[in-house]
């Protein structure tokens, strides 16, 4: 699926558009010359090895946990958690 | 220069010549008048019910540590349990951390006491402490002038000591230059020295947590406390604690090294460029071998730095849509909601950020651009593994120039992103990198390799004695 995305949309930030001040960063970079245009060999060996992995265990959240993620819901109606309506496009 | 505060105080209060909740009251009650706008909110009553449990210790003829009961202040992108994390923006105006930075735990575990979350570029998106809905923080040395930023509310409460610490976060220089720019110290440590886990984050591959205070031994003492491995950030690595023997005097040494280019920069003000020379005079005057080190070009940093910074922020902002937190606005639909919602509470320079980080990222921009950032900072990185293994340490300039007026910045954000050249450098290479108050008129910067965070501490204090 092949569809042109405006900034706008692509940040899901109503009427934004592209600025001149951050064009002007982005033609230093186009200009530029790196010695080695490649990224993929300088992984630097980032991974994390499996022994400090967290455990895979569940842990429960505190009540008061619990409480400030409630609190922290935008909305709610009758002592459930209101989201907005979800379109089906 | 000042010594340590943390060790002064912890002397007075073992000797009872003050209590905990009056010295934490003193701190509030500088804070509360608000006189620069560094206080986004005020931990008032968690601090004083912290304090009293000191003061029961000591009463109760208890050994006490030595940061236990010593006031500090959280820039407000921590999360700290209940306590409001705003990030200084309109969307998180209302919303309370749920859980606590591992940073700031490993703090509370050894008993300092946190009384406020601290003003600062909204989600550190700034340079000058201006982005904020809290209104713009004011320099401690002038309080026409910015503080510096994005850890500017931080940097003013420590330069005002209306805190005994503050702890900062730095990006691209968003602990270096408020400190420059109010006279204090400050560090970026290595990064992975200290956990990232429960730090709001801007450009993850960047983001450092660090220490601002007024001695070099505070900034040890809490650079000690916070750093180490954490299974919840698995880019944090296991790290030495710094003894206070090991940096109190220089030995190690012999070379320094500095960039040409940032000397000769036309942007660069008169006074801290022949600041800056007699500096390396001096040096030069101990028998330190100095070194002027070739470099890139200022806007060839500053856009290779923008650039990967703002991808990773337009990715890591992209959560924040109004749904299970933040001021939402309803629209018509989901999608709709959170555009709203997005546009009406971010600032216009986040947006800018954001924006940015979405053009780059998209299909058609990312090889000319994005692709080629990453080459260039991988470029950046191995010239400072040369370096390194030519000099010891390497010495800048905080920036370029003095603090602007408030107000001046946010009309031209091209001026803005230009005048973090000298910081932003080191964040691409995830080097330590401390600013101390002296040299210029916005401090120095001594950056070493990596994970050599205690060098720069040992050249900060033999800098201390020398010029």
């Amino acid at each position: 699926m092949s569809k042109i995305m405006t900034v706008d949309v692509l940040s899901s930030i109503k009427g934004s558009k592209p600025s001149e001040a951050v064009s002007k960063l982005f033609d230093v970079i186009k200009n530029a010359h790196p010695s080695n245009n490649s990224t993929f060999n300088s992984n630097h060996n980032k991974a994390v090895s499996i022994d400090d992995l967290r455990e895979d265990v569940v842990i429960e959240s505190s009540a008061t946990e619990r409480q400030i993620i409630k609190d922290n819901f935008p909305k709610e109606k009758n002592g459930y958690l209101v989201v907005s309506k979800v379109i089906e496009e | 220069m000042m010594e340590s505060q943390i060790k002064a105080i912890h002397q007075k209060l073992v000797k009872k010549e003050i209590s905990c909740s009056d010295l934490v009251k003193e701190k509030l009650n500088l804070l509360k008048p608000n006189t620069h706008n560094t206080v986004n909110s005020l931990l008032e009553d968690y601090a004083l019910a912290l304090a009293i449990k000191v003061d029961e210790k000591i009463a109760n003829g208890e050994t006490i540590g030595l940061l236990e009961g010593i006031p500090f202040g959280i820039k407000d992108v921590y999360m700290l349990k209940g306590t409001y994390t705003t990030a200084s923006s309109d969307l998180l105006k209302n919303y309370k951390s749920a859980y606590t930075a591992t940073a700031i735990q490993k703090l509370l575990d050894v008993g300092a006491i946190p009384i406020v979350k601290e003003n600062c570029d909204s989600f550190g998106h700034g340079s000058s402490s201006e982005n904020t809905i809290f209104g713009a923080v004011k320099n401690a040395i002038n309080p026409e002038l910015v503080a510096g930023g994005s850890s500017g509310g931080s940097a003013v409460n420590v330069a005002k000591e209306f805190t005994v610490f503050s702890i900062g976060g730095d990006t691209g220089g968003s602990i270096r230059q408020p400190a420059g720019y109010n006279g204090i110290y400050g560090l970026k440590p290595t990064y992975g020295r200290i956990s990232r886990y429960g730090l709001m984050a801007y450009a993850s591959s960047t983001d450092c947590v660090g220490p601002i205070a007024k001695s070099i031994e505070d900034i040890r003492i809490v650079l000690n406390v916070m750093s180490g491995k954490d299974v919840k950030d698995q880019t944090t690595y296991v790290s030495e604690p710094i003894t206070e023997e090991t940096i109190a005097s220089n030995g190690s040494v012999k070379s320094v090294g500095y960039f040409k280019n940032f000397i000769k920069s036309e942007a660069i003000d008169p006074k801290v460029k022949s600041d800056f020379i007699s500096v390396v005079e001096k040096i030069k005057a101990k028998g330190i071998k100095v070194k002027a080190l070739d470099f890139f070009k200022s806007d060839t940093l500053v856009s290779t730095y923008y650039t990967l910074a703002m991808a990773e922020t337009a990715s890591n902002l992209s959560r924040l849509d109004g749904t299970n937190y933040g001021n939402r606005i309803e629209g018509d639909n989901l999608k709709d909601s959170y555009s709203i919602t997005r546009s009406k509470n971010f600032s216009e320079e986040t947006k800018r950020r954001i924006v940015g980080g979405n053009q780059v990222l998209s299909q058609g921009f990312s090889d000319e651009i994005y692709l080629k950032g990453l080459a260039l900072r991988d470029q950046i990185s191995r010239n400072f593994e040369d370096d390194f293994n030519e000099v010891d340490v390497i010495i800048s300039p905080v920036t370029p120039g003095t603090p602007p007026k408030i107000g001046d910045s946010l009309k031209d954000p091209l001026a803005m992103y230009l005048s973090d050249a000298y910081t932003v450098g080191f964040s691409l290479g995830q080097l330590p990198t401390l600013t101390v108050p002296q040299g210029t008129e916005t401090g120095l910067q001594i950056t070493a390799a990596k994970d050599n965070d205690e060098l720069v501490l040992k050249f900060a204090n033999f800098l201390k004695d020398t010029i």
